[in-house]
């Protein structure tokens, strides 16, 4: 039963993609104790799999203060904020990437007024977090070079990535164009224009996918050394 | 300055490094039976998951100057190869851990081996 369990919990926690649970204190729960569902959208499928009449009598963790069911509630913005995040200033965090959604916005609209055409028009996407999901997936790599020694040398092995980290990959890569900026420029302008330039396929951020993968494709005959 | 090094060198009958004489008696050190158990040192698999797809990957990429738009068939299949292969890998890892039996499976684990080991111990 347990087994079981832990497969629910894992599936569900990959639907989520992203969450990774974190508290303010330090805490610990025992093995058995689950993570709250607490969107409506993963509570209706749990009623749907007759699933709720089972988790309702196990102990479940307290979901942390940003998980909540609101609409605006996106995993991946909490994620990027979290990357963002320095010394656990979390409201600054917030207030930088929703700055740099109203930049993208602002942009976004400006380009639609001037738009001629309605069909130019439908094209633009206007909202800034689909904006980023698009970014995010667009700069997302498909592998990575793993070091094997193999008799004293070192041989870049290419291989698949996990989803979580190709994500991570992605989110660290965005902010790390985002850092390479002048002073005068600040983090919200930055990272909107980054974020709408990996939206739309170019940039620095495509680049450096590109980048890795042409050193992949140049280390295609060590593929075979790879062992999982 | 060394005294009669050949005597010393020389293998004779009273020293250990003279041939044995045949036949040499057969001294019984361990047992003469198979352990009850088998040792996981075999079990690591050397087979790299998703080669066929990642060169048709590679080669649609070289065809596009690694656009990834144009290739987005092969990217799909890719990435599908390797959920199948990790999801089949961490179930097998899970059923290889617990040394769960799967009815009718050919290729068994270590783990596995021995739960039928000790299920049904080998006869004397």
């Amino acid at each position: 039963m347990s087994g079981n369990l832990r497969f629910l919990n894992k599936s569900i926690t990959q639907s989520l993609c992203v969450l990774s649970r974190g508290y303010a204190r330090r805490t610990s729960f025992p093995d058995y104790y689950q993570n709250p569902i607490f969107r409506k959208d993963e509570q209706s499928r749990l009623i749907e799999e007759g699933e709720l009449s089972r988790r309702a009598k196990l102990p479940v963790k307290p979901p942390t203060v940003y998980e909540s069911s609101s609409v605006y509630h996106d995993p991946l913005v909490n994620k990027v904020i979290n990357h963002v995040m320095e010394k656990g200033k979390k409201q600054l965090a917030r207030s930088l990437v929703e700055k740099a959604f109203e930049n993208i916005k602002r942009k976004q609209i400006e380009r639609y007024h001037l738009a001629s055409s309605p069909d130019e028009k439908a094209k633009i996407e206007l909202n800034p977090k689909d904006i980023l999901h698009k970014a995010v997936e667009n700069s997302k790599p498909l592998l990575q070079l793993t070091p094997i020694k193999r008799g004293g040398i070192t041989y870049q092995v290419p291989g698949p990535i996990t989803e979580r980290r190709s994500l991570f990959l992605a989110i660290k890569w965005l902010l790390e164009a985002t850092y390479e900026k002048e002073k005068q420029v600040h983090f919200p302008e930055q990272f909107a224009w980054e974020v709408l330039e990996a939206a739309n396929n170019t940039g620095k951020v495509i680049k450096r996918k590109q980048d890795l993968h042409r050193q992949c494709e140049a280390n295609r005959a060590y593929a075979h050394y790879r062992w999982q | 300055m060394r005294l009669y090094p050949f005597l010393r060198a020389s293998p004779s009958n009273n020293n250990a490094r003279a041939p044995q004489r045949e036949p040499v008696p057969f001294q019984m050190l361990l047992p003469l039976s198979l352990k009850k158990t088998v040792s996981g040192k075999g079990d690591k698999l050397n087979e790299a998951a998703c080669m066929q797809e990642m060169a048709l990957m590679f080669a649609c990429f070289k065809k596009s100057e690694f656009n990834q738009q144009e290739c987005l068939k092969e990217v799909s299949e890719f990435k599908s190869c390797y959920k199948s292969y990790s999801e089949k890998m961490s179930t097998l890892r899970k059923q290889g851990k617990k040394g769960i039996l799967v009815p009718g499976e050919k290729k068994l684990t270590h783990r596995q081996m021995n739960e039928l080991l000790k299920r049904f111990p080998p006869k004397k």
